[in-house]
């Protein structure tokens, strides 16, 4: 049974650790747009639905989500 | 008397195609000057038609030169259809919509700067304004000069006429 939990629990993170360009362009344009620095986003885990927490390159990582109908940009 | 008069004859016409033969070879010489002068005549018959040219493209400049210039301010009025650029930056694909989400955001908040300054409430005067509107602009036009560059032209031409919706309170509540 701990097997199978630790399975699925490996196949979601993977799912969830998704790297697709043109969400970590999303993802480094809000971050320069909120004024934080980043340089760039190397990586980004997906939390849930417009939750994000992006690593950039610089090594800062934020948390990237939807509140209220505004993006918020959170350091981690 | 006929033969001396042959005779005569006979050698004036010896000495004459002596003086030919010998004319003939400082002859020669003369007819190589007179090439490089017929070159100069050409480029003249060049120069000309060049000239022609200049001075026909120069008048065509005057007579368009006057019907755009009462076009041009026309072709400034319609530059700026803010539904459109609206409509246009919602939809393209240059800007992810976290992006797009974060703009708005950025643009409703300079846009109730702008209400309050309308309303009376001063302390972020008009002059104060401008920085943070330029600063937007900047950000709108760094994100679609890459990928969406007709947009991010036309954004960028609409500068000074979003500026005057945005400082003329009637204008403004046209489109809010």
């Amino acid at each position: 049974m701990k097997r199978i939990l630790f399975v699925v629990s490996l196949a979601a993170s993977i799912a969830t650790a998704a790297d697709d360009p043109k969400q970590r362009q999303d993802l480094t344009a809000v971050i320069a747009l909120n004024g934080k620095p980043c340089g760039e986003v190397v990586s980004y885990v997906v939390q849930a639905d417009n939750d994000y927490v992006a690593t950039c390159k610089d090594g800062n990582r934020y948390r990237v989500h939807v509140k209220d109908g505004r993006v918020i940009v959170e350091k981690q | 008397m006929d033969h001396r008069a042959t005779d005569r004859y006979q050698s004036l016409k010896l000495a004459f195609a002596i003086l030919l033969l010998a004319a003939g070879c400082k002859v020669v010489p003369p007819p190589a000057p007179p090439p490089p002068t017929p070159p100069p005549e050409p480029e003249r018959k060049e120069a000309a038609p060049r000239a022609p040219p200049k001075a026909a493209p120069a008048a065509p400049p005057k007579s368009t030169a006057v019907v755009p210039a009462p076009a041009a301010p026309r072709a400034a009025a319609p530059a700026l259809d803010l539904r459109s650029l609206e409509q246009r930056l919602k939809d393209t694909n240059a800007i992810g919509v976290l992006t797009k989400l974060s703009l708005k955001n950025q643009v409703d908040d300079l846009v109730a700067q702008f209400r309050a300054f309308h309303d009376g409430r001063q302390p972020p005067t008009l002059t104060e304004l401008r920085r943070p509107y330029e600063l937007l602009l900047m950000k709108v036009l760094s994100l679609l000069q890459d990928s969406d560059p007709a947009l991010a032209k036309e954004i960028n031409a609409s500068r000074e006429a979003i500026w005057s919706v945005l400082s003329d309170r009637n204008k403004l509540s046209q489109f809010l």
